[in-house]
């Protein structure tokens, strides 16, 4: 365990510490673009610029290694002047678009030149041109003048998802990144690199121009696509919901996440949604489709009562509801609805399970908790025999993972009566006629509770924000289906995170990212 | 003193190219004495030498070996023959000349890093010398002198030839080995340095085509007999290409230590007609430049030459006479620069582009007299702030031209047109 010392503090790290890091355990900021802690170190960027005691060069701190008794400053006017060059450098052909460029709020450029820039730039002659809007493949879109040829990108396709179709291309400042001759960025993973591009360089098609980032408010949640659940940030305004970068988690997803769970906002935002809950063809409140189910779950309790469950909901929401049908509608029929059974164990490597639930586990274990052991095959039987009169439902959140859908909705509609419980709007479902209720749910970014991942981690979830304010969650719709009252929440809040006023916009990543100034009042 | 032909004793003779003619001067006998040998005492006698490295660094050969693991991981050797710096033409020479006399150096300095396995990477536009190499390759396969069990010494040894595709970076020896590789031409961070960590992630050793020739004559004759030629820290002999204003310019083998001026003098023929030194360029384009009164106390040597603020550099000595416009000619050396740029630091992708806008703002009658200190700033900033040199051989001339030539930068400046020439850029070009 080498001791350094860092801007006159001392501090002790681990064998094989590179400077950088070191920094960042002692607390002190430096400029940096290149170095990326879940990346190989390129040394390219040379802004990470230290001053080590005996050294008469500045060194990179990306790619030199603490040593026992290594004296380090990044303060003195030596280091300071060469991350001002630094800085010029960068931005001498990088163009001054910052009002029209997505990435206007969360760049690193700007953020850095705040903190650490030459106000007094000498660059006078014309910019070199390179080309705008490149067609990089399904989800990115390459401004290659605003590229500052960081090349975490292609480090990222090269080192992480492993399919190499980003390179450098040309030489010096001629410079450009694109892909491999025939090769489009088309992988799993693709919008990695934009969350990795410190500049407005690599633009998610899905989220370019939809939104400035500055009129969002974001909330840490866990991602409900498949049952790594990878830690994620949700952005959000009053409009909905806008986009999901992973958070990092060692012991989850480092820091990457996949695309098809970024995808996850798309049906939550209220148009992808159930609002009013319907009984018999009849719309209303949420709460009162889910009260008025109460009288058919009493007058069917016991094994004329099953119950069904995906795993998309959480441990509390499990133990609420399976509690209620064991110890009050004493029925033990509870059944797991597996979708994608055939592909549900396989696992690509990097982050994405064939499970695309976020808390396969978390059913299971409550399922066991109350030695419900019943099989799909019973639930078949029971409904093709009529000993099963009356299913209840805790349906699908994302309903694109649920192949198999339209075949069970069909073969539970078979039931005399059917109370299916689900956030997102499905035209054969609001089809069903006869004793159907339909009632809306919340989402994961619109409760509180505990998903249980493939590995048996525990993670909570909070309330990122209401989208359906109106929506129940298994818990309240539990309640009111036993015939409790419930003081449920008005359409009045919806959008609002938890205790702030609208008017307060709390960026998260501006407090704690790495790059931004802090700067004294204007 | 004159010219002492250590390396060249042969070159004007046409069959010294085959085998056969090589052989009947005495080549690959020391081929023989080397297997006698112990690896060790090889590297020790290269190491007893003061063989520094030919290409440009200078960096002691022997301890360059020496930094080769010992647990007996396969490893490489590699013969740069990329030779891109401008100026630089000697390398060429040695290959179209004299093939085999390289093949022996490396297979004598394989032998003794223990690798089986060398490639000799040309810059592509060679395309003679590469003819020339691979021409003797085949006829030493034939001959047993590579390949399996080398004159039944138990030594396996393979060598090929690699055609570069033509970057200045490729010369550079982490960049030669990206490029060998298959990858793009792009210097690696160091540590780990290729000694180490090299060709294909294994122990590599990078050596210039003079280098490895030179291992011969020292295995030959001893380390001893070398150190006759040269300074104490400076041994040998070295080839340089002089190139530049001068009546015969051409490749010169010379004691390291022979005064500058005399090369110019005796071997280059002293300038032309009427014409006056004014610079020298003593070791490749990205060396500073020399003042004439500093090259009258300049030596061909590594100390003497970085006393100066200069370096020995590749050995190509560029002589400038007072015809020559030093705005026009940094013009060309920074354009040179930014083009070859690999792209990868940032202070070298836009540095050299900057400077090169730069100079030919003041060339094209746009600059500013600010420009002058700024073109000074810039490389400032670049210097020593990259991974690889390349930002150096950009900014040090830069530096050295515009410090030691200013008035003619501020000339141009106010006048729009040369000090020297009269005239402006696109007259002196069209």
């Amino acid at each position: 365990m080498p001791k350094c010392t860092i801007n006159g503090k001392e501090v002790e790290v681990k064998e094989g510490t590179s400077i950088i890091e070191a920094m960042q355990q002692s607390g002190d900021r430096i400029a940096h673009y290149c170095w990326h802690p879940g990346l190989s170190v390129a040394g390219v960027c040379r802004l990470c610029v230290v001053e080590i005691e005996g050294n008469p060069r500045v060194q990179i701190a990306c790619n030199t290694m603490v040593t026992e008794g290594m004296k380090v400053n990044n303060t003195s006017e030596k280091v300071k002047d060469a991350v001002k060059w630094g800085l010029d450098f960068h931005l001498i052909n990088h163009p001054l678009d910052c009002p029209i460029c997505d990435q206007a709020g969360e760049c690193g450029l700007q953020d850095q030149y705040m903190e650490y820039g030459k106000y007094d730039p000498e660059m006078a002659e014309a910019k070199v041109k390179k080309h705008k809007v490149v067609d990089l493949g399904p989800t990115v879109v390459l401004d290659s003048e605003r590229c500052i040829l960081c090349s975490r990108c292609v480090r990222f396709t090269e080192e992480v998802s492993k399919t190499n179709e980003l390179g450098l291309f040309n030489r010096g400042d001629r410079t450009e990144i694109g892909t491999h001759d025939g090769m489009l960025l088309d992988n799993k993973y693709s919008l990695n690199t934009v969350d990795i591009c410190p500049v407005g360089a690599l633009t998610s098609k899905d989220f370019r121009f939809r939104q400035r980032v500055w009129y969002l408010k974001d909330g840490d949640s866990v991602c409900n696509g498949c049952s790594t659940g990878c830690n994620i940030k949700v952005y959000y305004n009053k409009e909905g919901l806008f986009r999901i970068k992973p958070v990092y988690n060692e012991q989850v997803n480092g820091h990457w996440m996949c695309d098809s769970g970024r995808n996850a906002y798309k049906f939550v935002n209220r148009e992808a949604r159930l609002v009013k809950g319907v009984v018999a063809g009849k719309e209303m409140a949420p709460g009162a489709a889910a009260k008025s189910a109460s009288e058919v779950l009493k007058s069917t309790s016991g094994d004329a009562l099953a119950l069904v469950l995906t795993a998309q909901y959480t441990v509390e929401e499990y133990e609420a509801i399976i509690k209620t049908f064991v110890e009050e509608f004493k029925t033990k029929k509870v059944f797991f609805w597996v979708n994608n059974k055939e592909t549900f164990d396989t696992f690509d490597g990097l982050l994405s399970r064939g499970d695309k639930n976020p808390n396969t586990k978390g059913l299971l274990k409550v399922m066991e908790k109350y030695g419900i052991t019943s099989t799909w095959a019973d639930l078949s039987a029971g409904l093709a025999n009529g000993s099963i009169k009356t299913v209840v439902v805790a349906g699908p959140e994302n309903q694109a993972v649920f192949p198999d859908y339209n075949e069970r909705l069909k073969e539970l509609s078979k039931a005399q009566n059917l109370i299916w419980m689900q956030a997102g709007k499905n035209d054969a479902l609001t089809a069903l006629t006869g004793n159907v209720w339909i009632i809306p749910m919340k989402t994961f970014v619109e409760k509180d509770g505990t998903f249980i991942n493939f590995s048996g981690l525990e993670q909570k979830i909070k309330k990122v924000t209401n989208v359906v304010s109106e929506a129940l969650t298994l818990t309240e719709a539990t309640l009111l289906m036993v015939g409790k009252n419930l003081a449920l929440p008005t359409a009045n809040a919806a959008f609002m995170p938890n205790n702030q006023r609208d008017d307060q916009v709390t960026l998260e990543a501006r407090k704690k990212n790495e790059f931004v100034f802090r700067r004294g009042s204007l | 003193m004159s010219e002492v032909k250590v390396l060249t004793e042969f070159y004007h003779l046409p069959e010294y190219q085959t085998l056969a003619g090589y052989k009947a001067k005495g080549g690959y006998e020391t081929l023989h004495k080397a297997f006698k040998m112990q690896p060790q005492q090889i590297i020790d006698e290269v190491k007893a030498s003061g063989l520094r490295g030919r290409g440009g660094a200078g960096f002691p050969t022997g301890m360059k070996w020496g930094f080769l693991p010992k647990n007996g991981e396969p490893r490489y050797l590699l013969c740069n023959a990329d030779e891109g710096e401008p100026g630089t033409f000697k390398d060429r020479m040695m290959m179209e000349r004299a093939p085999h006399q390289l093949i022996e150096g490396m297979i004598i300095s394989a032998f003794a890093i223990g690798s089986n396995k060398g490639y000799i990477y040309v810059r592509g536009e060679y395309v003679f010398p590469i003819e020339c190499l691979n021409k003797a390759i085949k006829e030493a396969y034939a001959a047993g002198l590579l390949g399996k069990n080398i004159l039944g010494s138990g030594f396996d040894f393979d060598l090929d030839v690699y055609r570069g595709a033509g970057a200045y970076i490729c010369g550079e020896e982490t960049g030669m080995i990206s490029s060998l590789e298959g990858l793009k031409g792009q210097p690696k961070l160091k540590p780990p340095f290729p000694a180490v960590q090299g060709y294909l992630r294994k122990p590599t050793i990078v050596n210039n085509v003079e280098t490895l020739a030179a291992v011969t004559y020292i295995i030959k004759d001893g380390a001893q007999v070398y150190r006759k030629h040269g300074t104490e820290k400076s041994a040998g002999t070295k080839l340089f290409s002089l190139s530049g204003n001068v009546m015969t310019p051409g490749n010169f083998e010379v004691p390291l230590g022979y005064p500058l001026m005399d090369l110019l003098m005796k071997e280059g023929g002293g300038m032309k007609p009427g014409r006056k030194l004014k610079a020298v360029i003593p070791g490749g384009s990205s060396a500073p430049v020399l003042t004439a009164e500093e090259v009258a106390k300049a030596n061909l040597d590594y100390e003497s030459l970085a006393g100066l603020g200069t370096m020995l550099g590749s050995g190509a000595v560029i002589v400038i006479d007072d015809s020559q416009c030093m705005v026009d000619m940094l013009g060309v050396l920074t354009h040179f620069y930014a083009h070859e740029s690999c792209g990868q630091c940032t202070p070298c992708r836009e540095g050299t582009g900057w400077l090169n806008k730069v100079l030919h703002s003041i060339l094209e009658g746009r600059g500013r007299l600010q420009d002058i200190d700024l073109l000074i700033k810039v490389a400032d900033n670049m210097k020593g702030k990259t991974i690889c040199a390349l930002s150096d051989a950009a900014a040090l001339p830069v530096l050295s031209f515009v410090t030691k030539f200013r008035d003619e930068f501020e000339f141009y400046v106010r006048e729009g047109r040369s000090k020297v020439k009269g005239t402006t850029y696109a007259e002196m070009h069209h």
